[in-house]
């Protein structure tokens, strides 16, 4: 693998900003993914560190988080630093956000300070695209309100095909807070650009308007919904998103909706399991099937997400010097 | 002063006049109104003659719904940008909503701005008192003597009246009054936190969306209150294919039910806003092509009555956030016009019918003065140049209020004369 791997080139968008799945040509998908996949083959151990190219020596991202995230800042913060850039952390709760400072404004100022990637989070659709259009720098959307996580559909996509070799006419089920959740979106059109069969489980109350029209099955009952599934993706229960009226109790929830054992018994023999995090167990999923080592990607899933981002990372700067 | 406009097409729906002719203003009155060329007696009489060959003159257009910020946050529309924004547009009559602060729900601040409008050379002020105390929705506000103070009407702004009952009061309490009821359609229950409409493009956006239900069932309720209360009822703002066929339904029942719109309805949809666009962020929000296709059939067809402005002054401040934190609402004065003349170089209204739902129409719902060029009333009328291109910039508003749905489009026609009580109060 070390030498195919090796010959993959770094990528060029033909967007400037990384805002989206929604849009991007095939090709650049699966070039960006090849990529990621020569990224993994460092973290794992299978090809030298040395060999990673040093692309953003001299670069500076910016990560601009006004939603709190553990996970997402610190995997682009190690993959900057891997590919040799210098990271900025803002943290909005400190910060002239906090004063009352609008985004345009915190882009300006940023923007003075000529930082080449910003990596922003936040709990607003459509928050990078308007940062996007006031600074210089390639924005990264970590993340918009309801809206898009790119880059978290990218390293699902690495997750699995690194898992099962494909992607195209894997049966994929993508279970539970479909109305509030950005990764369901942008994994819909990322695995259903690259020909997975996907599936959306989700009580009624938690489907989005005219879901129907997104031209996939959608099944308001999990084990119908997950029944023959290669992978059952299962998402966060986004309570802090909620209005209050969708479910009865998280009792319920966990009863008709929650992955456990059983349930999973419906999904193929192999079914793998996944989740973006942060999980809530006894919710969305049960503890004995989301720390089972067998079954589980979401440990695999963390430390792809590195390897996408870099690739992420290292596409636009690569494309900014063009 | 005797001033004789010649040359000019005249259009007057009140006397279902479309032709070729002349028209004497004498000092503030339409003096005589004639088709063809008018005599060398004529021609002589008058101590101006205007030549408006290729020129509309029809009359000055009344707005019956736009919002200012004077009193409270003049910083957005005072009184005066407020006018001469209207005049630009080539209104001679506008009536404002009660969203002030104070909110106009006493009859003093009535005469406060009725007297500073009549101290400046502009069109008439109307205005709506407030339905409800400081728009509370709950305490019937003093309608009897704002109404006395001049009040054409009664309106809660963008708070729809959620209680039934104070709802069915009010109504009843109008119709003892004989003042009409303008009401913004919207259960805040359902549209709680929304954004935009509600559908795929929302579901893609990854915004909250409102269903067209959050206004049809509101709608529907007072419909079923105007039948019990007898009350002149006005929907303002459709903006949905279900509420045309509600208020198409009561209209044939005989109820007494007139409808407006505005231009944001019928001339674009709910992609408007596909890339986050906040300008064009409005409240109701923007619809499906179905429902612009069949608010367009309701101006045809005389279901809907009025094209209002729907002015709501914005700033940046604003607008210029993400656009779930951005504020709803935009300039409407300066465009009212000239999107409505879109409508007739289409072929989707007649001239007639573009001065009925502009002009002739809430004037008579309102039962204030102007709509018509009938000889002996007084001389509020518009010159248009249908033939004049331009691009909608917003920089260029009279309004403080410059933000658009449908800044950069190019259009054709425009005002360029409006004349009120005789007087030029904006010539292009």
């Amino acid at each position: 693998m070390g030498t195919t791997t090796k010959t993959v080139p770094p990528v060029t968008l033909t967007q400037r900003h990384l805002l989206g799945i929604e849009g991007m040509p095939v090709t650049e998908i699966e070039a960006l993914l090849a990529r990621s996949h020569f990224f993994a083959s460092v973290i794992d151990g299978s090809i030298p560190d040395s060999d990673i190219p040093q692309s953003l020596a001299g670069k500076t991202v910016v990560n601009l988080f006004f939603e709190n995230s553990t996970r997402t800042r610190v995997s682009f913060e190690v993959a900057a630093k891997k590919l040799g850039g210098s990271v900025l952390n803002i943290a909005v709760s400190g910060s002239s956000v906090k004063k009352g400072e609008t985004l345009i404004d915190t882009a300006t100022t940023l923007n003075a300070m000529h930082p080449d990637i910003l990596v922003i989070r936040h709990h607003a659709a459509g928050a990078p695209l308007l940062l996007s259009r006031h600074v210089d720098a390639a924005v990264i959307n970590a993340g918009d309100g309801r809206h898009e996580h790119p880059t978290q559909a990218l390293l699902d996509a690495l997750t699995i095909s690194r898992k099962f070799g494909r992607i195209a006419g894997l049966k994929i089920a993508i279970c539970g807070d479909i109305a509030n959740s950005r990764v369901a979106r942008s994994n819909l059109y990322l695995l259903g650009t690259l020909g997975a069969e996907l599936r959306l489980v989700s009580p009624a109350t938690l489907l989005p308007a005219d879901i129907d029209q997104f031209g996939v099955p959608v099944f308001t009952d999990l084990e119908s919904g997950i029944a023959d599934c290669d992978i059952v993706m299962m998402l966060r229960l986004q309570t802090e998103r909620m209005q209050g009226r969708e479910i009865p109790s998280q009792h319920e929830y966990f009863n008709m909706f929650g992955l456990d054992e059983a349930k999973l018994m419906r999904a193929a023999p192999q079914a793998l399991i996944m989740h973006p995090g942060p999980m809530n167990r006894g919710v969305e999923i049960d503890s004995v099937i989301a720390d089972d080592i067998d079954r589980s990607l979401i440990t695999t899933q963390v430390e792809m997400g590195v390897a996408a981002r870099m690739a992420c990372l290292e596409a636009l700067i690569v494309g900014a010097s063009i | 002063m005797r001033r004789l406009f010649h040359k000019a097409r005249l259009i007057c729906p009140a006397q279902a006049l479309d032709s070729k002719g002349w028209l004497v203003i004498d000092d503030d009155l339409i003096a005589e109104t004639g088709s063809g060329t008018p005599t060398d007696a004529l021609l002589a009489s008058a101590d101006e003659v205007i030549d408006c060959t290729g020129l509309i003159l029809g009359p000055g257009l009344v707005d019956m719904r736009a919002e200012t910020r004077d009193p409270g946050a003049e910083h957005l529309e005072t009184l005066d940008t407020l006018l001469a924004a209207a005049a630009a547009g080539g209104i001679t009559s506008l009536a404002i909503q009660p969203q002030t602060d104070p909110v106009i729900d006493n009859a003093a601040l009535i005469d406060s701005l009725q007297l500073r409008a009549s101290r400046r050379q502009g069109p008439h002020l109307y205005c709506h008192g407030a339905m409800s105390r400081n728009l509370d929705g709950t305490q019937m506000a003093e309608l009897g003597m704002m109404a006395a103070s001049g009040a054409v009407g009664f309106s809660n702004g963008h708070s729809s009246i959620q209680d039934t009952q104070t709802m069915r009061r009010i109504l009843t309490y109008a119709a003892m009054l004989d003042k009409p009821v303008m009401h913004h359609c919207e259960d805040i229950s359902l549209s709680d936190g929304s954004d935009m409409n509600e559908g795929a493009t929302s579901t893609r956006l990854g915004l909250i969306g409102s269903p067209i239900e959050a206004e049809t069932i509101i709608l529907e309720r007072d419909l079923q209150l105007v039948r019990l209360t007898g009350a002149r009822y006005h929907a303002a703002h459709l903006t949905t294919a279900t509420s045309v066929e509600a208020v198409r339904r009561a209209k044939n029942e005989g109820l007494p039910v007139t409808a407006d719109t505005s231009a944001p309805y019928f001339q674009l949809n709910e992609l408007a806003v596909s890339t986050y666009s906040s300008a064009a962020k409005l409240n109701p929000p923007l619809r499906t092509e179905d429902d612009r296709q069949a608010i367009m059939a309701a101006l045809a067809d005389g279901t809907i009555d009025v094209i209002a402005s729907d002015h709501v002054p914005v700033n940046p401040d604003m607008k210029h956030l993400p656009f779930s934190l951005a504020s709803c609402g935009a300039s409407g004065l300066e465009v009212m016009l000239v999107m409505t003349l879109r409508l007739v170089l289409n072929d989707v209204i007649s001239w007639q019918r573009a001065f009925e739902l502009l002009s002739l129409a809430p004037a008579t719902i309102l039962d204030i003065p102007g709509g018509s060029l009938v000889v002996g009333t007084e001389a509020d009328i518009v010159l248009i140049d249908p033939r004049t291109s331009w691009i909608v910039t917003g920089r260029d508003f009279n309004s403080l209020s410059r933000i658009t749905p449908f800044e950069g489009q190019p259009v054709e026609g425009r005002a360029v004369r409006t004349i009120v009580g005789g007087a030029d109060i904006f010539i292009r």
